[in-house]
């Protein structure tokens, strides 16, 4: 840089540094007031869930409750089987990563790790299935799952028990496999040549290199997987019938159509639905972040 | 037919899919068996269920194109599309300006960041069953938060969910809110992939902000705005959830999406042919619209 550009420059920035500084006072102001909005439905949600019925109609309204009532938790809780609910969302949502865990690292090891015919091609069908939208194979996997036996069900078949909604983690999944392939592709070879050397087969190579190497990734993948199956709603709400076998958002929805009106009690069902999500959140942003930036999908 | 290029492990033989095939086919049998079943056979079958009028009760029958025929006439139908194109047409771009904008003022290195970045994706992770409940009781009526705010401001109580012009705006606001974080972090992913040593070297050739935003930011971002592009253009098109919450108990022709049009024929009315067809018919606009929008990224989509 020539001495002259630079002198030019600092004159130029003398005086506006102070605006500059005013200016980045501003704008930082400006986002923690739109982050204040963006939280202000969850503010909503809190107090909102505390407060008695007359607070909520008052004809001046306030902020916050006069006095906690604590007890509308206690009320949400026994309207409807909410424990239920609670254990169901997280055993649906374990099996269902623990699924596409297993499923999609040793599909993506195949993909990445092996050499076999027809790799390519059944590779590539994979990935049209991304793009497939859900709503197009809605109508026949619930004709499939109607048509399976069942032996504990009432209906005799898989409609209206819990299977639907996990067994299919099991049987592999494009976003998961395509996430960790990209993964794998960028661990180096000469690892698992020398494993190989070494004596060891593939499963092994899986099992003791890929698998410990690719922890972010699977860390990624289970958030994610475990965000989708927790949020999910058009699946529970099409398959279950028994309203002990209810997901925390098909309960919730039910909960709606039952306590119309009854804001406080509904506040506290969404909130206790939303805070092991929240919780997750806080302790894994990174991860989050990294998924959505890497593939976009938030579940 | 044994292994290629001296990669072997005792494939003797190899079996159907040569090379390390057995191994192949060990680690990936239940996946071709999903693929298969859950995936390609599936979309097959609705090709052949859309062409019938079947309740599950009774054998279908084979019907021809009747069901995509009276798909064209029917009135709910056509504005199950309607609605979904003015969400899309709305959410969209109104989603990702107000997400650039925030990213652009988010990409900064100030102490706390994180924290205030953290609010903005809070919405992302949360359930839109539980979040279209808060937002229904923000827009209620009686009380709501909404209209007791405008109400500062001396304007008159509206009946955000109901009045058929508010109701489906109502609904792009609420998901505009949920869906910033997503774009947000892909934009901020994509600044953060801007080499530094380019801006600085256009400030010494004395560009501004604007100009520098104009030449160098923006065009290095069109992959991020391409990518968010698409994301948001195939779940708007899917809009689902949202709906089921604010338009309870059931969606007015105001709010009606292609989506619920399929859930609710084919689960509610078990209309089977009818609601398969109506899936054919999205399947066709997500293909057609994916696709024009794919093949305009060369006209304005910089790769580096």
């Amino acid at each position: 840089m020539s001495v002259g550009v630079a002198a030019a420059a600092t004159e130029r920035e003398r005086w506006p540094a102070r605006s500059r500084q005013l200016r980045r006072g501003i704008l930082i102001g400006l986002l923690i007031a739109g982050g204040i909005l963006m939280m202000v439905p969850f503010f909503w949600m809190i107090t909102t869930s505390l407060k008695t019925r007359a607070e909520v109609f008052a004809v001046s309204p306030t902020l916050l409750p006069a006095r906690p009532r604590w007890e509308n938790y206690v009320d949400m809780w026994n309207a409807l089987p909410f424990a239920a609910f609670f254990v169901n969302s997280v055993k649906l949502a374990v099996l269902h990563t623990g699924g596409q865990l297993i499923r999609c690292s040793m599909a993506a090891y195949a993909f990445s790790a092996l050499r076999f015919r027809f790799r390519g091609p059944l590779f590539g069908l994979l990935l049209v299935t991304l793009i497939i939208p859900f709503q197009v194979v809605l109508v026949p996997n619930f004709i499939l799952f109607r048509m399976l036996p069942h032996p504990f069900s009432t209906s005799g078949n898989w409609i209206g028990t819990q299977e639907p909604l996990w067994v299919g983690a099991f049987l592999g999944g494009a976003f998961g496999t395509f996430l960790l392939r990209q993964f794998f592709l960028s661990i180096p070879r000469e690892l698992a040549d020398a494993a190989r050397v070494d004596g060891a087969n593939p499963w092994q190579i899986y099992r003791s290199i890929y698998l410990p190497l690719a922890r972010p990734a699977l860390a990624t993948l289970a958030i994610f997987t475990f965000m989708w199956s927790w949020n999910d709603f058009i699946n529970p709400i099409i398959y279950l019938r028994d309203v002990q076998s209810f997901t925390l958002t098909a309960g919730l929805s039910l909960f709606q159509g039952q306590y119309v009106g009854k804001w406080p009690l509904l506040m506290a069902g969404a909130l206790v639905s939303v805070i092991p999500m929240i919780v997750l959140f806080v302790i894994a942003q990174r991860h989050f972040v990294r998924g959505i930036a890497l593939t976009g999908i938030k579940g | 037919m044994t292994a290629v290029g001296g990669r072997r492990f005792g494939s003797r033989g190899g079996g159907p899919l040569g090379g390390e095939g057995r191994w192949a086919l060990l680690f990936l049998a239940p996946t071709l068996i999903g693929l298969t079943i859950l995936s390609a056979g599936p979309v097959l079958a609705t090709l052949a269920i859309s062409l019938t009028e079947w309740d599950l009760l009774r054998a279908p029958r084979l019907v021809g194109l009747d069901n995509f025929v009276q798909l064209a006439s029917d009135d709910r139908f056509l504005k199950a599309l309607r609605n979904t194109a003015f969400y899309t047409v709305v959410s969209v771009p109104l989603g990702m300006l107000i997400s650039l904008f925030l990213a652009l003022a988010l990409n900064q290195a100030i102490r706390g960041i994180a924290w205030i970045r953290t609010a903005y994706f809070l919405p992302v992770v949360t359930s839109t069953i539980a979040v279209a409940l808060v937002w229904q009781w923000i827009y209620s009526p009686d009380a709501g938060l909404l209209n007791q705010f405008i109400g500062l401001f001396g304007i008159p109580a509206q009946r955000w969910l109901s009045n058929p012009t508010l109701a489906m705006p109502s609904i792009v606001a609420m998901s505009v809110w949920q869906g910033l974080g997503t774009s947000i972090i892909i934009f901020l992913a994509g600044l953060q992939a801007i080499p530094g040593e380019l801006l600085d070297a256009a400030s010494v050739d004395g560009a501004g902000r604007w100009a520098r935003f104009r030449n160098i930011v923006l065009p290095l971002l069109t992959p991020s705005i391409f990518f968010t592009g698409v994301l948001s253009l195939i779940d708007s098109f899917q809009v689902f959830d949202q709906i089921f919450v604010l338009s309870r108990p059931r969606p007015t022709d105001a709010t009606i999406t292609v989506v619920y049009f399929i859930y609710e024929n084919g689960f509610k009315f078990f209309k089977m042919g009818y609601a398969t067809a109506a899936s054919w018919v999205l399947f066709l606009i997500v293909a057609v619209f994916t696709a024009i929008y794919f093949r305009s990224q060369n006209r304005w989509v910089h790769y580096q």
